[in-house]
């Protein structure tokens, strides 16, 4: 088992190498911009014609999917243009779509000042970059908050009132807003520390002997594709579920996971590109309304857990959640 | 992998059931090909490969050996959570038997613990089968169980399944009023570091230490456990208190580990040490007038493997091969009367009372003499399951065994047993309202040197997912063991003082009473059970219910007594029992609350050779027979517990168990507990405080078992990291 490196690290790594191949292309790079510019006269200079570039993550149907889905919200009369590296470097005050974590950074390396709507990145990674250049930098979260996942685990188990977490030192701060969000839920989160990849699985019996699940978070550190399956082993041998952290993880034999809806993520991004033509300044980076659940019935069949329909746990997850705010406001 | 009464268990309490999900879990994961899935590539676990799951759910078959839901296996069989076990702070294996149905506890001897199912004979019982993970764990020449030094630690108890009712289709001759399956807790579970220790009233020490680890290939624990306690306050000796000699300083060692191959095979390695003493006391035994306590210096082993084959999701297979060995070193000095070297020298039988060998005066001869045993078991076992289809699945089999015994005292030498059974059973569902089961095994043993067939027949009759109602009959027969039927009981005399006696050094002093040539025949039982299990999901909790009607006919069932002075052990007594059992469990998240209670109404008679000329003493005779095989039986027990989560971490406890008018006293007994869990991010702590309450200061099974302190306090400290 080997703990993987932190999915920042590994960005800031990539940005720094591709910083350094960058240099050397800068000749090239300025004879290209120089073309491209000429090609483009009009670029970044009347908002209500102003194209949508987007960048990709290099997966193309994804790539694709994406780009059909926000042309559907935005409409005929807006150009959604795929871009190069290069070419994002001249792309004046134009927005940029990235998508995925790798194309925000490539992008952010080449053209500082463009304004960038950032889809498929989590709140941990973007939410930084967003705070340095508000209004300029924003985008549409791609994982769900810990709050509706933990209400995910409470909808698929009406008891449950402890939940189990576990973090490096360095991931703790991903769930300091959810163990302070809990107690109005009725529920209460532990967090239990890995030092070392030789603790994973004595932290994780340990922490399992106090909740009533494991819920996980996107951290790389603890759930990658080298540790998940002794987490799931370890989890069901002890009888107890895994929720999260993300769609994929459910396929792998995670009990369940909320995720952002694809269309649902295109909507709000759409909407976000309006506000930025209008005002030029996007709105704060937010998660999407609305949410879905993946579930894994072969896992609950195999446990032996009476599982409703995911639109039925995605409806009880926001009863939970309209029934809290409706108290608070009383 | 499965666990009987599991089945259909619940929100709160999911249990893991059907392999292989994750096979197609994690392909489901490579093949994925939607474009969310695609994004998550990224930073998301996509090279997991593919894997089964069946090889890493430890397996248990306690009823049949094949898994089954409580609503179709056939019989009732109660399951005890290592959780439960330590919520409940039970201090010792054997006392986790008084949360089952049916099942009595108590104290022979020297603190010598026993426990069995519809009770019988007090010493040396001998009419369970009792596993620990697959290996047999009773004395091989004695069929006695030793609870307290079997390497079973309290805290490596995943759970207990006690198959009640006889089992012998199962596992063979000694399954006689059931089968105990002890699992321990799999190394994967287990990884870390874990200390806890146990202190309190009457001397009582435990502590207990693990390390272990996990990784692609193997999986592995090593386990220290030290017992200590120091049994009964006090006995009676002519009416006054005397100090009693009872206790016991053992240590367990264990290592368990597996290793794993691919996912159609894996090799569970397991082996173990006990070494302590296990204290005797002079009034309680040593034969031949002891002058000191004749303690027992425990030394045994183990070493177990088991293969497991799992060749698809509907066939799998393993071969078990263990080999034990108990090794008991028993001394003690003696001192015999001149009268007695007289009636030795003159050939004149000594037990004989007629001959009044016993006279004071003289000089006393003074010698050494022991009772040091050594017996061995080799035990092989291949299992073969294969599921046709959710509605037909066989479990098939074949075992052998050779018991070896070396003992001057007891066997004169050495001698060996061999058993080798074919087992099998059938489960049929033909309508989804009823599932047939068809098991036997045919058992060859060389201690009666006959081939024995044991079947059950069940028919379960199922009602929605939730109830069933079962009607059972099965055939047993438990074969007297190596001591019972081929005794050749003697002390050799050693270091004899003074020099007048110097010719009978080396003498062995033989009880011609002991009668060796009286071949003894097996006890059979032929018990039909009538029971019902049912589940009643509840709003947010559950409420199971499991209740047994059964009526037993034994017969021949050998009773006497098993002593150097007095062996009067036959095939004469007749027991026709009769009576029900029930089980409940309210579950409620936080919350259980479970009841268990047992009644049995038993019928005896002797049926054997007249006793004695002289009427009075012939029926006197009969009935002290007849009584010896009901010493066990308890006509009313059971159990209450409840335990609670409360605020602040803490976790209460209470139990309650009795056994009434059990042949000679009455037992109740109210434990309290109350512990506080401390979960910190890099380690998890406990503390407890247990208090055990005797509601009454009748010593419990004999005069001597006596408590001074009606409330005994125990604490405990934990910590795993």
């Amino acid at each position: 088992m080997h703990l993987a490196r932190d999915g920042m690290t590994e960005n800031v790594a990539l940005f720094w190498s591709l910083a350094i191949a960058k240099l050397r292309q800068t000749l090239h790079t300025l004879i290209a911009m120089a073309i491209f510019a000429a090609a483009a006269p009009a670029l970044a200079q009347d908002n209500d014609r102003l194209p949508v570039y987007i960048a990709g993550s290099g997966n193309i149907t994804l790539d694709k999917h994406i780009r059909s889905l926000l042309q559907e919200s935005l409409g005929d009369q807006r150009d959604l243009v795929f871009v190069s590296d290069e070419q994002a470097a001249l792309t004046g005050n134009a927005p940029i779509v990235t998508i995925g974590p790798r194309a925000f950074s490539r992008v952010r390396q080449v053209n500082r000042n463009a304004p960038v709507l950032a889809m498929l990145a989590s709140q941990d990674f973007l939410k930084g970059f967003a705070n340095r250049s508000p209004g300029q930098v924003s985008g549409i979260y791609y994982d769900v908050p810990l709050l509706r996942q933990a209400l995910t685990g409470k909808a698929i188990l009406p008891h449950a009132t402890r939940i189990a977490l576990i973090s490096t030192a360095s991931s703790a701060e991903l769930y300091d807003t959810l163990i302070d969000q809990l107690p109005q839920y009725g529920l209460e989160a532990r967090l239990f520390m890995v030092d070392d990849d030789k603790q994973l699985i004595p932290t994780l019996t340990r922490a399992l002997s106090y909740g009533d699940f494991l819920l996980a978070a996107p951290d790389n550190d603890i759930y990658n594709p080298r540790t998940i399956k002794y987490v799931l082993l370890t989890a069901y041998r002890r009888n107890r579920i895994v929720i999260g952290p993300s769609q994929a993880y459910v396929k792998a034999g995670s009990l369940a996971s909320g995720y952002a809806p694809f269309p649902e993520m295109t909507r709000m991004a759409a909407e976000y590109l309006q506000t930025f033509i209008k005002t030029g300044k996007f709105p704060e980076p937010d998660y999407p309304a609305s949410f879905q659940v993946e579930i894994n019935q072969q896992v609950a069949r195999s446990l032996n857990i009476p599982l409703a329909s995911s639109e039925e746990i995605t409806r009880a997850v926001e009863l939970l959640l309209t029934n809290e705010r409706a108290q608070g406001d009383e | 992998m499965p666990v009987t009464n599991f089945n259909n268990y619940t929100l709160w309490r999911p249990t893991f059931r059907a392999p292989g999900f994750v096979v197609t879990g994690f392909l489901g994961f490579m093949l994925m090909s939607s474009p969310a899935a695609s994004q998550s590539l990224s930073d998301e676990p996509e090279q997991i490969g593919f894997y089964g799951f069946n090889d890493e759910i430890p397996e248990v078959l306690t009823t049949t050996r094949l898994r089954q839901p409580k609503t179709r296996v056939p019989g009732t069989t109660t399951v005890i959570d290592g959780e439960m076990i330590r919520d409940l702070g039970i201090m010792s294996l054997v006392e986790i038997f008084r949360l089952v149905p049916g099942m009595v506890v108590g104290d022979v001897g020297s603190s010598t613990p026993v426990t069995t199912y519809h009770g019988t004979v007090h010493y040396e019982q001998r009419r369970m089968q009792v596993l620990v993970d697959g290996r047999t764990a009773h004395r091989a020449t004695l069929s006695d169980m030793d609870w307290q030094t079997m390497p079973v630690p309290l805290e490596l108890i995943e759970r207990i399944e006690v198959s009640r009712g006889p089992n012998s289709a199962a596992y063979g001759i000694n399954a006689f009023l059931g089968t105990i399956n002890i699992i321990t807790r799999n190394p994967a579970d287990t990884a870390g570091a874990e200390v806890r220790v146990v202190g309190g009233s009457r001397d009582y020490l435990r502590t207990f230490a693990s390390v272990g680890d996990v990784s692609e290939s193997y999986d592995w624990r090593l386990a220290y456990e030290k017992r200590k306690f120091g049994g009964f306050d006090y006995q009676l000796e002519d009416d006054e208190r005397a100090p009693f000699n009872d206790g016991h300083d053992i240590n367990v060692f264990n290592y368990d580990s597996r290793l794993k191959v691919n996912s159609g095979f894996n090799t569970d390695i397991r082996f173990g040490i006990v070494d302590g003493i296990n204290e005797e006391d002079v009034y309680k035994n040593g034969e031949l007038g002891a002058t000191d306590n004749p303690d027992i210096d425990v030394r045994d082993y183990y070493v177990q493997t088991q293969l497991n084959f799992t060749t698809s999701r509907t066939h799998f297979f393993h071969v078990q091969v263990s080999f034990e060995n108990y090794n008991r070193r028993q001394r003690w000095p003696i001192e015999i009367p001149e009268s007695v070297v007289n009636c030795l020298a003159n050939g004149t039988e000594v037990f004989d009372d007629a001959n009044n060998c016993f006279q004071p005066g003289g000089t006393p001869l003074i010698a050494n003499v022991n009772s040091d045993s050594e017996d061995s078991r080799l035990e092989f076992e291949l299992q073969d399951t294969l599921l046709f289809s959710d509605d037909l699945k066989l479990v098939t089999g074949l075992g052998y065994r050779k018991d070896t015994y070396r003992s001057e005292t007891l066997f004169n030498g050495r001698g060996n047993n061999y058993q080798s059974r074919v087992f099998g059973n059938l489960e049929y569902t033909p309508v989804n309202w009823l599932t047939l089961n068809g098991g036997g095994s045919w058992e060859h043993t060389t201690t009666t040197d006959e081939v024995y067939f044991s079947p059950r027949l069940a028919a379960n009759f199922t009602l929605g997912n939730n109830h069933a109602l079962r009607f059972v009959y099965s055939k047993a027969v438990r074969t007297p063991d190596g001591f019972e039927q081929h005794p050749d009981y003697g002390f050799i005399l050693r270091d004899v003082q003074p020099a007048i006696y110097s010719s009978y050094e080396g003498y062995r002093v033989e009880n011609t009473l002991v009668n060796r040539d009286g071949k003894l025949e097996e006890e059979n039982i032929i018990s039909r059970e009538i029971s019902y299990f049912g589940q009643f999901p509840m709003d947010r909790g559950q409420f199971s219910l499991e209740v047994r009607v059964f009526k037993d006919k034994m017969r021949d069932m050998i009773s006497g007594i098993i002593a150097f002075e007095d062996w009067t052990i036959d095939n004469n007594v007749d027991i026709d029992q009769k009576g029900f059992e029930v089980e409940a469990a309210m579950e409620y998240p936080g919350t259980t609350f479970r009841v268990s209670y047992g009644y049995l109404d038993q019928d005896d008679w002797y049926n054997g050779a007249e006793i004695s000329a002289d009427d009075s003493t012939n029926k006197k005779e009969k009935q002290y027979k007849v009584d010896l095989l009901g010493r066990l039986s308890a006509r009313h027990s059971g159990s209450i517990a409840l335990i609670q989560n409360l605020p602040f971490g803490l976790k209460g406890s209470t139990a309650f168990y009795w056994a009434d008018q059990l042949k000679e006293s009455r037992f109740e007994r109210l434990d309290l507990r109350l512990a506080k869990s401390i979960f910190q991010p890099r380690y998890t702590a406990e503390v407890a405080v247990t208090v055990q309450h005797y509601m009454n200061t009748d010593p419990d099974m004999s005069i001597d078992n006596n408590i001074e302190d009606q409330n005994q306090l125990f604490l405990e400290a934990g910590i795993r990291f």
